[in-house]
C-alpha cells in the first residue's frame, strides 16, 4: 500500500503498540507510587512466556489466512499430559504434550486442507473436544506436579531478566522469525494467506503447507501448555477463554491481518510483548482489570474498523443517501448476478 | 422451501440440485437423530417424561441464544464471540431493573442486548468489518463497562417479579415453551418475509446482493438486533434462575451456542440454515449429553463428544454441499 515500510500495518502496529506500552511501563513511577525494578522486567517476560506460544501458534495460522481456535484446547491438553506423564521423567511429559500437539495439528490440517473446509468451525469443534478430553483425563480436577526440582528450574532467574521458560519462548519466536523471513516456506505462507487461488496456480503446494502450519501451531501450543503447567506445578483442565482472546489481541496488535497474508514473527513478538507489558503495568499500579479490558476493546475496535474493507464505500454511500434526490435504483430480479 | 432463498435466479438447474443438497444434509441430521434415539432407547431411564423434560430444559437456554446466532450466521457474518458477555450484561440489567416490574425489566434487558449487538451488526453490515475481531473487542468492552459499573460484584434482584420466569406450567419449565415459540417466529421471519429472503441472499453472496440493490448493511443490522434481543431472553431466564448476575453469568454460552448452530447443520459461511435446524442441533447435543450422563460418563466425556458431534456435522455438511456444487 504505502511505499515507506513504517506506513505498513505489519510494521506500524506492533511498533506503535510495543513503543507506547514500553514508554508507559518505564514512566510508571511518574504517575503512580510504584517503582520499576528488574523483577518487573522478569515478570513481564514470565507473562510473555505464558501467552507467547499461544499468540505465535494462532498468529502463524492467521498469516496463512486460517484461524486456529483449538490452540487453547491443545494448550490445556499439553499441560495435563505433562503433569500426568512427566512425574517420573519430565522429558516424557513434554514429549507427550508436543506429540499430542503435532497429532492434533496433523489431523486438523489434513481435514482443512484435504476437504477445503473453513478452519473456524473445525478448530472450534476440536477446541471443545480437547477441553472435554483434558477434563476427562483429569476427572475435571486440577492435577499437581510433584517434581519440585523441575518447577524451580523452569522459573529460576537467568541473566537478571530471564527464566529458562521465557528464553525457550523467545527461542520459538526467533525460530519462527528465521523461517518466515528467510525461507521459501515463509514467503509461501504469506502467499496462501493473501491469495490462495493465485498461489495454487503459481505452483505453491498449498495442502502440505497448510498441514505443516497446523502441525507447527499444535506443537507450539502443546509446548506452551507444557511449560505453563511445569511453572505452576499444576495443570488446570479449563483455562477459560481469556488466554485465547489475549492471544488473538496480541496477534492483531502484532500486525497480523485476519484476512491473511500479512504478518511476521517479529511483529507477533511486538504484539505479545505489548500485551505482557500492559498486564504488568496493570499489576504494578493495581489498575482495576476493567480499565485494561476497555483499553483492549478500544485498541481492537480501532484496528477492526480501520481494516474494514467497505468502510470507505459505506461512508460515500451514506453521504449520497443523505444528499437530496438520491433514490436507490430498485432491484431488478432478472439482472441478479447470482452464481 | 428453498426456492425462497434463490429469488428468481431464472435457472432451474442450480435450484433443483440445491434442493437435493439440502435434502441430503437434512437426511444426515435425521440419521444422526435416529442413531441417538436408538442408543437412547437402549439406555436405562432415557425414555421417561422426566428425562424428556430434562433434555428440553437443558437445550432451551442455549437454544434461544443459538436462534439469535442463527440469524447472524445466515447473514454470512460468521459468528459472534461476545454472546456470553452480552448475556451477562443483559442479565444484570434485567435483575437490577426488577423494581420497575417484570415487563419493563424484560424490555430494558432486550433493549440492552439489542442495542449492544445491533451496534456491532451495523459495523459488520455497513463497513464489512471482521466480525471475529469486532466481537472480541465488544466482549472486552461489555465486560469492562459492566465490571466498572458494578465494581465487579454480583447484581441482586431489586424485586421479585423475575420469579415468574422460573414457572413450570404443566410441569415443563417456561423457557421450553419460549424456545419452541421463538423457533417458530424466527423460522417464519427467515422463510416468509422479505427481510429473511434478503438475509439469505446477502449471506450467500454479499456482492451479488449489493449489486441487486438489496440493503445489505441494513439487513445485517436488523439481524444482529434480533440476535441481541434473543441473547437478552436467554439472559433473563438465566438471571432469574440464578437470582443473581455478575460478569460471568454467560459462562460457556458463546461456544455452546455456536456448537448448537453448527450441529444443526448450518454452515458458518452463511446463506443457508434455519431456526428448526438450530433447534434440532441444540436438542441433539442435549440428548447426547443426557445419554452419556445416564450411562455414567463424566462431564469431560460429555464435552468431548459434543466437540466430536460438531466436527462430524461440519465435515458432513461441507461434503454434501461440495457434492452439490460439482
Amino acid at each position: 500500500m504505502t511505499s515507506h515500510p513504517l506506513g505498513r500495518p505489519a510494521v506500524l502496529l506492533p511498533l506503535t503498540a510495543f513503543g507506547v506500552t514500553l514508554v508507559a511501563f518505564v514512566l510508571v513511577p511518574t504517575y503512580s507510587d510504584a517503582t520499576i525494578g528488574s523483577f518487573d522486567v522478569y515478570n513481564t517476560l514470565q507473562i510473555f512466556a505464558r501467552l507467547g506460544p499461544l499468540a505465535l501458534a494462532l498468529g502463524l495460522t492467521m498469516i496463512a489466512g486460517e484461524f486456529d481456535l483449538s490452540v487453547v484446547g491443545t494448550y490445556a491438553l499439553g499441560g495435563m499430559l505433562t503433569v500426568q506423564l512427566g512425574q517420573e521423567h519430565v522429558a516424557h511429559g513434554v514429549l507427550a504434550a508436543v506429540g499430542a500437539g503435532a497429532a492434533i495439528g496433523l489431523a486438523q490440517g489434513c481435514l482443512i486442507a484435504g476437504l477445503r473446509l473453513p478452519s473456524m468451525p473445525v478448530t472450534l469443534a476440536t477446541y471443545i473436544a480437547l477441553l472435554g478430553l483434558t477434563s476427562a483425563l483429569s476427572g475435571g480436577l486440577t492435577k499437581t506436579y510433584a517434581n519440585v526440582d523441575v518447577i524451580l528450574w523452569v522459573d529460576q532467574t537467568v541473566l537478571t531478566w530471564f527464566s529458562p521458560r521465557s528464553l525457550i519462548t523467545l527461542a520459538l519466536f526467533a525460530l519462527a522469525a528465521l523461517v518466515l523471513a528467510a525461507t521459501r516456506w515463509g514467503r509461501e505462507l504469506r502467499a496462501i494467506g493473501g491469495d490462495r487461488r493465485a498461489s495454487r496456480v503459481a505452483g505453491v503446494a498449498v495442502g502440505p503447507l497448510l498441514v505443516g502450519t497446523f502441525v507447527a501451531s499444535g506443537v507450539i501450543a502443546g509446548l506452551g501448555g507444557s511449560l505453563l503447567s511445569l511453572s505452576l506445578g499444576s495443570a488446570n483442565p479449563d483455562p477459560g477463554v481469556q488466554p485465547l482472546i489475549l492471544a488473538a489481541a496480541a496477534a492483531l496488535l502484532g500486525g497480523v491481518s485476519l484476512a491473511g497474508g500479512r504478518g511476521s514473527a517479529v511483529g507477533l513478538l511486538g504484539g505479545i510483548l505489548a500485551v505482557a507489558l500492559l498486564a504488568e503495568i496493570a499489576t504494578v499500579t493495581a489498575l482495576p482489570a476493567y480499565v485494561t479490558q476497555l483499553f483492549y476493546a478500544g485498541l481492537l475496535g480501532i484496528i477492526v474498523v480501520v481494516d474494514a474493507p467497505d468502510l470507505h464505500s459505506a461512508l460515500v454511500r451514506l453521504r449520497a443517501d443523505l444528499g437530496p434526490g438520491n433514490a436507490r435504483v430498485p432491484a431488478h430480479p432478472a439482472r441478479n448476478p447470482h452464481v | 422451501m428453498n426456492t425462497l432463498t434463490v429469488p428468481a435466479s431464472g435457472a432451474t438447474a442450480p435450484s433443483r440440485s440445491r434442493r437435493r443438497g439440502d435434502l441430503a444434509t437434512d437426511a444426515v441430521v435425521v440419521v444422526a437423530v435416529v442413531a441417538v434415539l436408538v442408543v437412547g432407547l437402549s439406555t436405562d431411564r432415557f425414555v421417561s417424561y422426566a428425562n424428556l423434560k430434562a433434555i428440553l430444559t437443558s437445550a432451551s437456554l442455549v437454544g434461544i441464544a443459538a436462534l439469535g446466532l442463527t440469524l447472524i450466521m445466515v447473514g454470512g457474518a460468521a459468528v459472534s464471540l461476545a454472546i456470553s458477555q452480552t448475556v451477562a450484561a443483559s442479565g444484570m440489567v434485567f435483575l437490577s431493573a426488577q423494581s420497575l416490574g417484570l415487563v419493563p425489566a424484560l424490555v430494558l434487558a432486550v433493549v440492552c442486548g439489542a442495542v449492544v449487538t445491533g451496534l456491532q451488526g451495523a459495523v459488520v453490515g455497513f463497513a464489512a468489518a471482521n466480525p471475529v475481531v469486532l466481537t472480541i473487542a465488544a466482549s472486552f468492552a461489555i465486560t469492562g463497562v459492566a465490571t466498572g459499573l458494578t465494581g465487579g460484584t454480583s447484581v441482586s434482584p431489586s424485586g421479585t417479579g423475575y420469579d415468574v420466569l422460573n414457572a413450570t406450567p404443566g410441569g415443563v419449565p417456561l423457557c421450553v415453551f419460549v424456545l419452541l415459540a421463538l423457533t417458530a417466529v424466527v423460522e417464519w421471519v427467515l422463510r416468509r418475509t422479505g427481510f429473511g429472503r434478503s438475509l439469505y441472499l446477502g449471506g450467500e453472496n454479499r456482492r451479488a446482493a449489493r449489486a441487486a440493490g438489496l440493503p445489505v448493511g441494513r439487513t445485517t443490522t436488523v439481524a444482529w438486533l434480533g440476535a441481541g434481543s434473543l441473547f437478552a431472553v436467554t439472559a433473563a431466564f438465566t438471571a432469574a434462575f440464578n437470582t443473581a448476575a455478575n460478569v460471568n453469568l454467560g459462562g460457556t454460552l458463546t461456544f455452546d451456542a455456536i456448537a448448537a448452530v453448527l450441529a444443526g447443520g448450518t454452515p458458518i459461511s452463511g446463506g443457508r440454515g434455519s431456526a428448526v435446524r438450530t433447534l434440532a442441533g441444540a436438542v441433539l447435543i442435549a440428548a447426547v449429553s443426557d445419554i452419556l450422563l445416564l450411562r455414567g460418563y463424566s462431564t469431560g466425556v460429555q464435552i468431548m463428544v459434543k466437540g466430536v458431534i460438531v466436527l462430524l456435522v461440519v465435515v458432513l455438511v461441507h461434503l454434501r454441499s461440495k457434492g452439490r456444487a460439482s
